[in-house]
């Protein structure tokens, strides 16, 4: 064994030596025979003749040997790879736009690739993260809404098919003691979060088990990143003190740095310190921001625990109907919890630019197969001196691979670029914090496509060029009129395969086109032109009283409607297309009682006087709220279009009246009187339709969290820094949270079509483009072979038309055939688009035949040009060219 | 020119130039002239099988080479066998011996 090592080690090093000493030893072989022949009486001529004869070809000799060394096998692989390197040389035009189209399809996968691999399959950073279920509550009229304490405090004693489950709470603080006063998000968790997830411990201790209880100590988890930007990344910070909401929290623990929440998360704390603030935890109704993880018991699935937990939902529905009735629960892999809706969306494109890579290959494939018909010559001879046509084949391949590589290394710096466009198109959250970026596994698929594509675009054209058909075929074809027929059949089947992968991706892209222009085309109930928004909360103890927050919301009103080039300011809760929601049963005066689970379930808005105009919420009856609408005047509410015509479809609304919650026996009601009916809004996105919704006043229910709404005329950025001014002089220490436009929260609201469909419209295009020129090869390089036929068409009589549309009508029987198995197959894959549309059918004729004709345009165009030059053969040059 | 040309099994090539090399080194047309002579013109072995057997089995360590001079001082490159070499003599000669027992045996039987 060592010494076949050593022997491979001389043989692939010292190759030069070993090939001298073999090249003298058989000469000195030679030699001594031609002696032996000598001294057996025969002449010298005939010596020499004889020796030569029984040596049997000094390099045929040479040959056998080297075959048989250790390490020939290698030695074959690097002369076909050092032969294969000179021929892609030497026609540097076919190797360019080869590689080139190439890279293209393998940067477009590998980058679309990333973002698979970041948001589906990258592990998420929990113990057996399978086994980790969310849990939300359902409701009829909404659909999936969040947790109510009590239901989870019930869920977790009599459910077996979880051994865990832990409760998540959103909240909020500000951050004092930094330059400018800042909001962070956090989780307020049970104890037990952390463990059940399976996160190691980076700094500190965990929470501790009596940590949920109302009144504990207040105590803080940090997350990496805070740690780093807020503590300068200080080991020693375990028991230090951080001030949230002007309340000093120890800091117990920091989370390690590929910890990752369904939100974004700077701090967690224990779920006692939230129900201490919060009146939710005796609330069974209060649905507000609770979901909970449960970790599977050892034998459960996620299908038991299913039907255990409806039975639980049943059960508690029938204890607690005033607050559970009709409501049951949804559960799902927490992957599916981060993953969100962009599934088919990613999908989509993943599957489009395999679509984009298989035209490449098809592209690389017949510029293979044409310039393979100039090398026709070159492989007759080799087959003919007996090369294998196994080794010919492996030859064409190595060939393939060579540009493959480079396809695949330029792919891999195109895909570089292509990550950061795309992180960059993606709005920030919509990836639910994975970092799409190149690592070992996507290089690993880089290299598998590589592969791939050699298989693709390398195996046929090999096959067929080494075919001893197609050989005598393209023999004689040097000296006949047409040639290849086979080698032409070929070369259009992968042309009609271009079209019609091409298509299949247009018309996905047409639909995604008009989706998006139909939702645009959606009146969201409010003119998102020029309005600012952002987000104030109160969360300081000297807030906590009705008056002061009144007051502050009064000020900041005031002073920012006076600032220079603002048209009108206002303030209200759960402003449309934000996620924000807050919906509350209502009661109609005179309506007999209900089950329930059957009350209307209307949107709430708290709002300021100004709010309508400020939003341009259209007001249809009535009148809006005013000043004089104070917490000493009767309550009055309005109402949308949708609820007035629901309730009182023919009566005038305005006057009724309704109250919050369900009647009951006990205290007089608190009624609201309608004073006005206003248009309906978008509130849960552009493509979901609208639902009952009630407004209130702030000055009569004032609430600690607002959107501030400015309509101006003026510069953005100008306005932004003069409210901060406006916010810090009311109270220095109050921070400002989500500033941006409506024109921005509308965009964002539609941004996963968006992004979708800028990128499937670039890979399309890219598809058409190299499609065209996939038939324009096709077509020009036939012409190129028929001139001669051509020219004697022409000489018998032919006109310049008649060749014109000759040649036209292949391109156009192959645009044809493409077009029809491309509407075929768009017609069974478009489906796979359909949650991703909007008002559009999946079969949309228009935009089946819009595409259809793109293509046959694209493909006549390409055709046209080779058309022209073959128009223009001169008859002469073409019948002496022989 | 020879009176037949038989066919030269798989491994008797080996065994052939292992037992030519038993006794002295010899260059390469020396060892097919030994194997010529002691199978009484039975094997010719033409260098087209000689020369890549010889590497191969130097490949393996059973030879080792190296360039002398002829009778006629003519440089050539002489092969003798290794340690190894003729310990694989050694068990290859046993191992031919029962096999040609055995065929042997097979043939008289069916006959």
């Amino acid at each position: 064994m060592t010494s076949r090592l050593r022997s491979l080690i001389r043989n692939l090093f010292t190759r030069e030596n070993v090939d001298r000493d073999l090249d003298a030893e058989v000469r000195s072989y030679a030699a001594l025979l031609e002696e032996e022949n000598l001294s057996a009486g025969m002449k010298p001529e005939a010596a020499k003749r004889a020796a030569r004869i029984e040596l049997g070809g000094h390099e045929q000799v040479k040959e056998e040997v080297r075959a048989g060394r250790a390490g020939a096998w290698l030695e074959t692989v690097w002369q076909d790879v050092r032969y294969g390197a000179r021929i892609l040389r030497k026609n540097p035009g076919f190797t360019a736009i080869a590689v080139m189209t190439l890279a293209l399809g393998i940067g477009a996968n590998t980058a679309i690739f990333s973002v698979v691999e970041a948001v589906l399959i990258r592990p998420l950073p929990y113990r057996e993260s399978s086994q980790l279920i969310v849990i939300n509550e359902t409701t009829p009229k909404v659909g999936t809404v969040s947790v109510s304490y009590p239901n989870f405090i019930d869920w977790r004693s009599m459910s077996h098919a979880f051994s865990q489950m832990s409760a998540v709470h959103s909240v909020g603080f500000n951050l004092a003691g930094v330059s400018q006063p800042e909001s962070i998000m956090g989780d307020a968790v049970s104890p037990n979060f952390l463990s059940m997830l399976g996160m190691r411990p980076f700094l500190g201790r965990d929470f501790d088990s009596s940590e949920d209880k109302p009144g504990t100590a207040p105590v803080v988890l940090l997350s990496h990143s805070l740690w780093k930007t807020h503590l300068g990344g200080d080991p020693q910070v375990v028991g230090k003190l951080v001030t949230l909401d002007g309340r000093s929290f120890t800091i117990v623990r920091v989370l390690p740095p590929d910890f990752r929440a369904l939100d974004k998360t700077d701090v967690l704390v224990p779920l006692g310190l939230s129900i201490n603030a919060d009146s939710y935890a005796n609330d069974r109704g209060d649905r507000g921001d609770m979901v909970v993880i449960g970790r599977l018991a050892p034998g459960a699935t996620l299908a038991t625990a299913r039907v255990e937990m409806e039975g639980i939902a049943l059960q508690l529905a029938r204890q607690y109907p005033a607050s559970n009735d009709q409501c049951g629960v949804a559960l799902e892999p927490i992957r599916a919890a981060f993953v969100g809706d962009l599934q088919p969306a990613i999908l989509v494109l993943a599957g489009a630019v395999m679509f984009v890579l298989l035209i490449s290959c098809a592209n690389v494939a017949n510029l293979f197969l044409a310039r393979g018909a100039g090398r026709t010559r070159e492989i007759a001879l080799r087959l003919a001196f007996g090369a294998g046509r196994r080794r010919l084949i492996r030859q064409l391949l190595t060939e393939s691979l060579l540009l493959a590589l480079f396809g695949g290394a330029l792919g891999l710096a195109l895909a570089v670029g292509g990550i950061q466009g795309i992180t960059r198109l993606i709005p920030d959250g919509m990836l639910m914090g994975a970092t799409v970026n190149l690592n070992g596994f996507v290089l690993l698929f880089v290299a598998g496509l590589v592969v791939l594509t050699v298989l693709v675009f390398g195996l046929a054209p090999a096959w067929h060029l080494t075919n001893p058909d197609v050989q005598s075929e393209l023999k004689d074809g040097a000296r006949t009129v047409t040639a290849g027929r086979a080698q032409n059949r070929l070369r259009g089947v992968l042309a009609v395969a271009e079209i019609s992968l091409a298509l299949v991706l247009l018309v996905g892209a047409g639909l995604m086109v008009k989706s998006l222009y139909r939702l645009m085309q959606v009146d969201p109930g409010f003119r998102p032109d020029r309005v600012l928004t952002m987000e104030l909360e109160l969360r300081a103890q000297r807030y906590s009283q009705k008056p002061a927050r009144i007051s502050f919301w009064q000020r900041i009103r005031e002073r920012v409607a006076a600032l220079p080039g603002v048209e009108s300011a206002a303030l209200g809760t759960a402003i449309p297309l934000t996620g924000n929601h807050s919906r509350t049963d209502i009661s109609m005066e005179g309506m007999p009682p209900l089950k329930p689970g059957s009350y209307p379930h209307p949107d709430m808005h708290t709002i300021s006087p100004g709010y309508i105009e400020t939003l341009g919420v259209s007001l249809l009856r009535g009148r809006a709220f005013t000043e004089a609408d104070t917490g000493t005047t009767p309550r009055v509410a309005l109402v949308n279009d949708m609820l007035a015509k629901r309730f009182f479809p023919n009566e005038d609304p305005i006057g009724k009246r309704f109250m919050f919650g369900h009647p009951s026996s006990q205290g007089t009601p608190s009624w609201l009187t309608i004073v006005g009916v206003v248009g309906d809004t978008k509130l849960y996105g552009l493509a979901n339709p609208s639902r009952l919704e009630v407004y209130v006043s702030y000055l009569q229910r004032p609430t600690d969290e607002m959107q501030l709404l400015v309509r101006s005329g003026g510069d953005t950025a100008a306005l932004i820094s003069a409210i901060r001014g406006v916010v810090a002089s009311i109270d220095k220490d109050q921070p400002i949270e989500g500033i941006s436009t409506m024109n921005e929260i509308v965009t964002n609201s539609i941004s996963t079509r968006r992004v979708t469909l800028i990128l499937l419209a670039f890979f399309s295009g890219l598809a058409v483009i190299l499609a065209g020129i996939g038939i324009f090869g096709v077509i020009a390089y036939n012409v190129a072979q028929r001139t001669h036929e051509i020219g004697i068409r022409m000489a018998l009589g032919a006109q310049r038309k008649h060749v014109l549309a000759m040649i036209l009508g292949q391109g156009g029987r192959i645009a044809l055939i493409g077009i029809l198995i491309g509407l075929a197959a768009a017609f069974a894959l478009t489906r796979l688009l359909e949650s991703l549309l909007f008002s559009v059918s999946a079969f949309d004729p228009i935009t089946f035949a819009g595409v259809a004709s793109v293509l046959a345009i694209v493909a006549l165009a390409a055709s046209y040009i080779p058309a022209r030059r073959a128009m223009r053969v001169d008859t002469m040059v073409a019948l002496r060219h022989e | 020119m020879s009176p037949q040309q038989t066919e030269l099994l798989q491994g008797t090539l080996d065994l052939l130039i292992l037992k030519a090399l038993a006794l002295t080194p010899l260059h390469g047309l020396g060892v097919a002239r030994r194997i010529e002579q002691v199978t009484r013109g039975t094997f010719r072995v033409k260098p087209g099988s000689l020369f890549p057997a010889l590497h191969r089995m130097e490949e393996e360590g059973w030879l080792s080479s190296y360039w002398g001079e002829s009778a006629n001082n003519r440089r050539a490159k002489y092969y003798e066998l290794t340690r190894a070499g003729r310990r694989h003599l050694g068990t290859e000669t046993q191992r031919w011996g029962r096999i040609s027992l055995a065929i042997g045996r097979a043939l008289e039987a069916g006959s």
